[in-house]
């Protein structure tokens, strides 16, 4: 047994007074009484102010004497070994991603973490120190390398599950760079092990071993993964995604709304690991769809889901060319577009154009505007040099947002013009030879592509459409983005021109103001549901919308992980060795001393 | 001059009442109780024969008429109530809140008077340690200051000592005897009890309280001094103590009750903060003592 406060031992000089107290007698006032005789015969000396007295026997003496006995025992705080190996530093990663709201263990999965993490704070010797790291979209520490038992227990409290995913590989960077150099430091992660891959190799290990406590017990659970609304020609649908990630068949029912009311109610059965999908007719005056389970799981995040079902104002596209069928078919694919196509020798100018694609065509004034230039003539503006032979293409950065999805692996391309010493923007697209797609932001978002479309094979590639897709969305992004974003998920606005004011009001009413005058980056959509864009053009007040959703089926998946691949530690020097943790008993022996004290004073007062 | 012991007003009142006793009593003159013996009066006890030398004054004729023989009509005789009030006068009574002695005093007063007012006979026998000579009886409303006079001149204090009662309740006529006490001496109650049975008294005990004793009102360390003996001990009143007091307080007025009901007198306990006209008036009627 160890004694974390032994000075407290002093206090045990209280014993000896009360002994003292009682050697003394008490002065008592006189009392006169019809009947002496009635009255039985008991005496307690409580309180002393004249002369000393034989000391006499006493239950209160002994109840008294075994109060301050058991109080003194408590103030000293014994420890007893007990629990896990601790290290001198622990580093505890909670894992407060939205699957930790998941209910398979009662109250949450994120509470039960939070109990055990608790049970350890209670085993921190006086020595040890811990951080708590909170594991989120963006992790946090939420105490840092404290031993004070009540400030970890506090600031465990505090932390809440958020509805965002867990990025461990920052957790493991932010835990990395706490742990100094030459601690002894061991890091626990507390989570059902539902957290982004790993991003990083962490290739010379970490200066920690990690342990994995798994939280969670049952992966039972209906989710909806997807909701869009798409818009034909002539109707508008809603598509809508359930999935039973669970084992056991579940029937539930699947609820309409829109902002109008209520849509249609269905009822669904699904089998263990079955998904269906369901579409259905949206009204034309609807601006949201909402569909919504009572599946009542232990997972309720994914139970209802939001589409902004407005469709997005159209932008006029030009596409000047000769002729090129590829072209034209990828811009259509827009249904935001309305393209017009010219030939060149028609072309009169884009100022009506919100976007121009010159075909092998370049006019005399490039316009102040977002364009796409594609294999200009020779001796026009922005031209290359003398064309030359190509064969394969490659991203110049296969992580470029705007390659999303694109393909380059059987893309060949005859010729191109040479653009190595064009200083048009930087380069997208490139070859061995010469870079064949340049992009740039100034002063408008543009594109030089230097190779002829039919002297390659790219557009027979369903990369294609898709580039072409990304670089429109890329010049031409919509003032605000109508599909649904995942929680914590970063949303660009670009206000209109002329709006002076531009808030955000978020699904709980709250509102959050952007700057007005450039394109802002609006980061608080932690919470799901339908976010509303408010922007004040000329005095008017014009609102658009987009949705936050789960969707995310590694979250609704909720089955807990059994064993997780962590980054390997160090190697360590044999001293680093864990010590077991403590637990403190001075509460319990504080409870038998207030047991104590209340039977001393049912002593007292029943005269014993 | 000195508070009367009993104002004007509770006088007038206590002359509408009356002592009620359960028998008739044989008195020594002429009052208002039915006696044993046949006198005058309106009420009709009886015939008999007519012998020589009796009142001829009394022969019914109209019997005489339809028998033919001389028939007396007998009367039930009016005398008085022999009345014995004991008043307990110890150190114990000389306590409380209102003092439990002055309240014997006023009591013993107003039932006195109750018995003056009737024509009734009343002897007065104040005790502490030992009875008081009872001196010469008192009879009618006229001798009422005396006895008030006589209840005042006797100052509380001394010893009980019940059982040097006996021999002056013995010595007493049949009658009514009306003993006023706490009962709260060290001496038992019992022997003076016992002898009012002898003496063929019907009366009955009162005992008298105060509300301070009945519920001790203190706690704490206190060094208790009885009022009669002077002897002192040490205590700590917790509410254990007290209870334990009430008790055996409990317990010495119950073993008080049991010898007089036993012995078929009336008991009553009375607390020294009702006034002395709810005794009279509510108390001693509702126990069939006055009426």
């Amino acid at each position: 047994m160890t004694f974390l406060a032994p000075a407290a031992a002093a206090l045990a000089l209280t014993l000896p007074v009360i002994v003292t107290l009682y050697f003394l007698r008490i002065r008592r006032p006189t009392r006169i009484v019809p009947a002496l005789h009635l009255w039985p015969d008991q005496i307690r000396d409580r309180q002393a102010n004249v002369p000393w007295q034989r000391l006499r026997f006493s239950r209160l003496l002994l109840l008294q004497l075994l109060v301050a006995a058991v109080l003194v025992g408590a103030a000293v705080q014994p420890v007893l070994p007990a629990g896990a190996g601790l290290a001198p530093h622990s580093i505890v990663l909670l894992d407060a991603s939205a699957s930790m709201q998941a209910k398979d263990v009662q109250p949450s999965r994120l509470e039960e973490a939070k109990r055990e993490i608790g049970a350890m704070i209670d085993q921190l010797g006086p020595q040890d120190r811990m951080t708590l790291i909170a594991m989120q979209s963006k992790p946090r520490i939420v105490a840092s390398a404290s031993g004070d038992h009540d400030a970890m227990r506090r600031a465990l409290d505090d932390v809440t599950a958020s509805n965002g995913p867990a990025d461990m590989t920052a957790a493991l960077s932010l835990a990395a760079g706490i742990a100094r150099a030459g601690e002894q430091s061991r890091a626990y992660l507390y989570s059902d092990g539902i957290i982004e891959p790993l991003r990083t190799a962490f290739a010379n290990g970490l200066p920690f071993p990690i342990e994995y406590h798994r939280i969670g017990v049952s992966g039972e659970n209906v989710g909806l993964t997807s909701l869009v609304v798409r818009t034909g020609a002539q109707t508008r649908a809603a598509y809508l995604r359930v999935h039973n990630f669970g084992q056991q068949s579940r029937t539930f029912t699947v609820e309409w709304r829109s902002d109008a009311g209520l849509i249609d109610v269905r009822p669904l059965s699904l089998t263990g690991g079955q998904a269906q999908d369901l579409v259905l007719p949206v009204p034309d005056s609807a601006s949201t769809v909402t569909a919504r389970i009572d599946a009542r799981d232990n997972f309720s995040l994914d139970d209802a889901v939001t589409a902004i079902a407005r469709t997005p104002s159209a932008f006029r596209v030009l596409l000047v060319t000769p002729g090129n069928v590829f072209l034209e078919q990828a811009l259509r694919l827009r249904t935001d577009f309305q393209v017009d196509v010219v030939a060149p020798a028609a072309y009169r100018g884009a100022a009506a154009y919100a976007m121009t694609v010159f075909d092998r065509f370049s006019p005399a004034t490039l316009p102040n505007a977002p364009f796409v230039l594609v294999d200009p003539p020779a001796g026009s503006q922005l031209a290359g040099a003398a064309a030359v032979g190509i064969g394969r293409v490659r991203a110049s950065d296969a992580g470029d947002p705007l390659l999303t999805n694109v393909s380059l692996q059987d893309v060949h391309v005859a010729r191109s013009q040479d653009l190595n010493t064009s200083r048009f923007g930087r380069a997208l697209i490139t070859s061995v030879q010469t870079p064949l797609v340049l992009v740039r932001d100034q002063p408008f978002r543009q594109v030089l592509v230097g190779f002829d479309i039919h002297d390659s094979d790219f557009p027979l590639r369903i990369g294609f459409p898709i580039l072409i897709q990304n670089l429109s969305e890329w010049m031409l992004p919509p003032s605000v983005p109508s599909r649904s974003f995942h929680p914590d998920e970063s949303v660009t606005v670009v206000p209109e021109t002329g709006a002076t004011v531009v808030s955000v009001v978020r699904p709980d009413g709250s509102r959050r103001e952007l700057t007005a005058g450039s394109i802002a980056t609006f980061a608080d959509t932690d919470l799901v549901g339908i976010y509303t864009v408010e922007q004040t053009v000329a005095g008017k007040v014009d609102r658009a919308w987009f949705a936050v959703n789960l969707f995310s089926e590694a979250a609704s998946q909720l089955a807990p992980v059994d064993r997780l691949t962590l980054p390997p530690a160090r190697a360590f020097p044999a001293s680093q060795s864990a010590h077991r943790g403590f637990l403190q008993v001075w509460p319990w022996i504080a409870l038998v001393a207030l047991l104590l004290v209340v039977a001393e004073w049912l002593a007292f007062h029943r005269g014993l | 001059m000195a508070a009367p012991l009993l104002e004007p007003q509770l006088l007038r009142r206590l002359e509408a009442l009356a002592l009620m006793v359960r028998r008739a009593v044989k008195g020594q003159t002429g009052g208002e109780r039915r006696s044993v013996s046949r006198g005058r009066s309106p009420e009709f006890a009886d015939f008999r024969n007519y012998t020589p030398g009796d009142d001829y004054r009394l022969i019914d004729w109209n019997a005489y008429a339809r028998l033919d023989r001389y028939m007396l009509r007998l009367f039930v005789a009016e005398e008085e109530l022999p009345l014995s009030l004991f008043v307990d006068l110890s150190g114990s009574m000389d306590w409380g809140r209102p003092n439990k002695a002055e309240t014997a005093r006023r009591l013993a007063g107003a039932i006195a008077y109750v018995a003056l007012a009737s024509l009734d006979r009343v002897r007065l026998t104040v005790f502490a340690e030992g009875p008081t000579s009872g001196g010469a009886p008192y009879r009618g409303r006229h001798s009422a200051p005396q006895l008030f006079q006589r209840i005042q001149s006797f100052p509380a204090g001394g010893t009980t000592d019940y059982s040097r009662l006996v021999s002056p309740i013995a010595r007493q006529r049949p009658g009514m005897t009306v003993l006023i006490t706490d009962g709260l001496g060290e001496s038992p109650v019992e022997p003076a009890i016992t002898s009012l049975r002898l003496a063929r008294q019907e009366g009955a005990v009162l005992q008298l309280l105060a509300p301070q004793e009945i519920a001790p009102d203190w706690t704490g360390d206190a060094r208790l001094k009885d009022a009669e003996t002077g002897a002192e001990r040490e205590i700590t009143a917790t509410p254990a103590t007290q209870a334990s007091y009430r008790t055996a307080l409990a317990r010495r007025t119950d073993e008080i009750e049991r010898a007089a009901r036993r012995r078929g007198l009336r008991f009553v306990r009375l607390s020294s903060d009702q006034p002395v006209e709810g005794m009279v008036e509510r108390t001693l009627r509702k126990v069939g003592l006055l009426g």
